[in-house]
């Protein structure tokens, strides 16, 4: 396999895994509205194909530095982190080599998932780990048959993938409970069977239609009017195309919709908060070409926060702040604290690393805290140190209120190792309690949740399923322990009425006289309530 | 009044003076004034404390203060003159206020009296301890040395209990010392801000004249005086109130560890 046919078959895995991440995104084992699996692996393997697709390397060391590299920046959410680490295995086990044979191609995958396992601290089995090991055995045992070929190593890498992924509820509780495999994995699979259909198929394929349909059940992103998102581009190449469809269908998808061309081809341009989605329902129309995203919110905002940093006077310390957060007050509270960029995101919308790497790279000093804000964003956050010369402390804030908390402690005059053990112990003594609505059915931790319940986690932990904000509060409070702690500051969320807001407000202080309540507007999507205990 | 001292000690309601040091040590205070609208008070004799915070909580409008007129020092000195050969004035921080610009420019102009006005750059109870420091000298030149070598050791540690300006209920620690306003740290909760008080203190050991001040926190205020008792054993440790115009820019709850350090 040279430089040019590594190349077709990322494009091929691209192109399967557009088709198919909303199968991956189903599987999300947690009930609550999550960065989801399959998007962001999709965004992290669109980055790793970006530098790709202009390239004529004939060399595959060349083309697989290139995917290792572009996998890095765009990395996103857990598995994305893990995808890109996978890439970067490979590419290593490939230096040097202008083309593999079948036997060399085996080695590649299994080092590829040795780099991911290096990459985590505590490798869990049942995950895209086990499910990338399992590839690289099944491809280094098809590499030993006499007539071993690329394809058929990549196809014994396929079905390893598979076998593998059917067996992680095996292999961990949490997808037996909730009766899915594992996410991560299973979009793994689809990226060599993606390769494996470029061998296939004598020419790219086409999508499949009936494959692509995005289907409702899934948790809808409500685009905000005027809010972030994606400036989404690209083109749409088939046979009797009808421009005004199109562009209906896109319409509802996002704004500043341009759809242009002929029944041949046409150009797509829309600013959406979902790309992912609007590229699947592109593909029903067609093979979709040149296709570019780019996150116009952060970079927009992350301008507006240079700006504003640099109104104000050095700090002393030259040390810079830098923090994921998601929700328009929130935004507002983080900047009221002093923090020089921020980078849109949290749970939802997991931003890249690339994304904290340019914040970073932004803000006008040496040495940068940086604060991920949630478990989702902290694994692609910890690779932002060594891309850049700058000095960055990843201080591994898991919740918005942990990241407040890290904020308040910051001092302008204390050096950052200071600082940064300062900010740690902060947040470490906050507790955060999570309130939003189940988007499925589930069983976790012992607890029978239904779809649309309202849930109440504790510090990232499912706790309590009931009826309303108030009850799930309440027990949170009293698990707790509320005579340890002074002070409940509620971020409240855009799902959340006045009036539940009084009601929960009332209620915590009538069952809870010796707490002192604070109200935020935090903003957030999904998440009626925040609340920071301490 | 039981020296032998021929000299006066001025100071201003700022100074939040216990009122039995008035007697005890025979110590002159100027009020400053509060403005309500179009009422005037003058702090500590036309309006208490506790009024005060009353009135505080009720308006609409925030009061403003102003410092005494260089005309009421003037008759506070022409009377002083009468049975004293001198005075030392000690206020109110010049970077706040310009309450002893105002006492420098009244004593000019009450001719043969001799008035050592001294800007103490702090406010609160740190200027009472330095009027008393005064008020136990023999002379008035050893009262203004006495004084003049302590200026800049004053410190107030102070608990503000909302920061205006940030969207979150933040409780600022600052520390009043080298005629700035410093913060020291910025925490959530009081019980979190009371120990880095004593932290702080800790780390300013050690130190004379020690004082809790507190607005409408009378509780917490004998509790942090409690728990410095336990770092200083046999310190005195005055609890106080602050006053109307202090309170006026701090708000009700502020609390304030102040000393003298050594």
């Amino acid at each position: 396999m040279d430089g040019p046919l590594f190349k077709q078959a990322l494009l091929g895995s691209l192109n399967w895994l557009a088709t198919n991440h909303e199968e991956v995104n189903r599987l999300n084992v947690f009930p609550v509205p999550d960065g989801d699996t399959g998007t962001n692996m999709l965004l992290t393997l669109q980055s790793a194909v970006e530098d790709i697709k202009e390239s004529n390397a004939a060399e595959v060391s060349k083309i697989a530095k290139l995917a290792s590299h572009g996998s890095l920046m765009g990395a996103r959410g857990n598995s994305g982190v893990i995808l890109s680490q996978i890439f970067r295995g490979f590419a290593r086990a490939v230096e040097g080599k202008s083309s593999l044979t079948p036997r060399e191609l085996a080695v590649a995958f299994e080092e590829a998932a040795n780099a991911a396992y290096r990459a985590v601290n505590k490798p869990t089995e049942g995950t895209i780990l086990t499910v990338a090991r399992e590839a690289g055995r099944s491809a280094a045992a098809a590499a030993g048959d006499d007539d071993a070929t690329v394809p058929s190593v990549i196809a014994a890498a396929a079905a390893g993938a598979r076998a593998a992924v059917l067996k992680t509820p095996s292999q961990l509780q949490i997808l037996r409970d909730a009766g899915v495999v594992d996410a991560g994995g299973f979009g793994l699979q689809i990226i060599l069977e993606g390769m494996l259909k470029t061998f296939e198929e004598a020419e790219s394929f086409h999508v499949d239609a009936t494959a692509a349909r995005p289907k409702a059940a899934q948790v809808a992103l409500d685009l905000p009017e005027g809010g972030w998102g994606y400036c989404t581009e690209f083109l749409i190449d088939g046979a009797g195309l009808d421009i005004d469809v199109i562009r209906n269908d896109i319409e509802a998808l996002g704004n500043s919709v341009l759809v242009v061309g002929e029944p041949e081809l046409v150009k797509v341009h829309v600013h959406t908060d979902d790309p992912t989605r609007v590229i699947t329902l592109a593909g029903r129309f067609g093979k979709i070409l040149k296709l570019n995203v780019g996150d116009m919110s952060t970079q927009h905002k992350r301008i507006l926060d240079s700006e504003s940093a640099a109104g104000r006077p050095p700090r002393p310390n030259g040390v810079g702040l830098v923090a994921v957060v998601a929700g328009s007050g929130l935004v507002e509270i983080f900047r009221g604290l002093g923090v020089d960029a921020i980078v849109e995101g949290g749970q939802t919308m997991n931003p890249s690393t690339q994304d904290m790497l340019t914040a970073v790279d932004a803000v006008p000093y040496d040495e940068v805290v940086l604060l991920p804000n949630n478990g989702n964003v902290i694994l692609a956050a910890s690779q932002v140190p060594s891309l850049t010369k700058r000095k960055v402390h990843v201080i591994e804030t898991h919740s918005v209120p942990q990241g407040v908390a890290a904020v308040v402690a910051f001092r302008p005059e204390r050096s950052g190792a200071d600082n940064v053990a300062a900010m740690k112990a902060e947040a470490a003594r906050i507790q955060t309690i999570e309130v939003t609505h189940a988007v499925r059915d589930t069983r976790s931790n012992g607890l029978k949740v239904k779809k649309g319940d309202v849930i109440g986690l504790i510090n990232d932990k499912l706790e309590f399923a009931g009826a309303d904000y108030a009850e799930v509060v309440n027990k949170a409070l009293g698990k707790l322990g509320p005579d340890a702690y002074e002070l409940v500051t509620v971020y409240r969320g855009q799902g959340a009425s006045d009036d539940e807001m009084a009601n929960l407000e009332s209620a915590i202080r009538s069952n809870f006289p010796g707490l002192e309540v604070e109200v935020q507007q935090g903003g957030l999507q999904h998440y009626p309530f925040i609340l920071s205990v301490e | 009044m039981t020296s032998k001292r021929r000299f006066a000690v001025v100071t201003d309601s700022t100074a939040d003076l216990p009122d039995e040091w008035r007697t005890r040590y025979g110590i002159e205070v100027v009020p400053l004034k509060v403005i309500f609208g179009n009422e005037t008070f003058r702090d500590r004799v036309d309006i208490s404390d506790d009024e005060f915070f009353r009135r505080l909580a009720a308006a609409t409008k925030l009061p403003t203060t102003s410092a005494p007129s260089p005309g009421e020092f003037a008759d506070v000195y022409r009377r002083l003159a009468q049975d004293h050969d001198g005075c030392i004035s000690i206020h109110l921080g010049a970077q706040l206020s310009a309450t002893a610009e105002a006492a420098r420019i009244g004593a000019e102009s009450v001719e043969g009296f001799r008035v050592a006005v001294v800007d103490s750059e702090t406010v609160t109870m740190p200027i009472a301890f330095l009027c008393r420091v005064a008020a136990e000298c023999e002379t008035v030149e050893a009262a203004t040395a006495a004084v003049a070598a302590r200026v800049s050791k004053c410190r107030v540690l102070a608990l503000l209990d909302t920061m205006i300006g940030t969207m979150l209920d933040l409780k600022p620690l600052l520390l009043v010392a080298d005629r700035e306003i410093k913060p020291v740290s910025r925490v959530r909760t009081r019980s979190r801000a009371a120990s880095a008080m004593v932290d702080y203190f800790r780390g300013e050991l050690p130190v004379e004249h020690v004082a809790v001040m507190h607005a409408q926190a009378p509780d917490e205020a004998e509790e942090m005086a409690a728990n410095l008792r336990k770092e200083l054993p046999g310190q005195e440790i005055v609890v106080g109130k602050i006053g109307c115009v202090l309170g006026t820019h701090t708000g009700p709850k502020a609390l304030g560890v102040v000393y003298i350090k050594k």
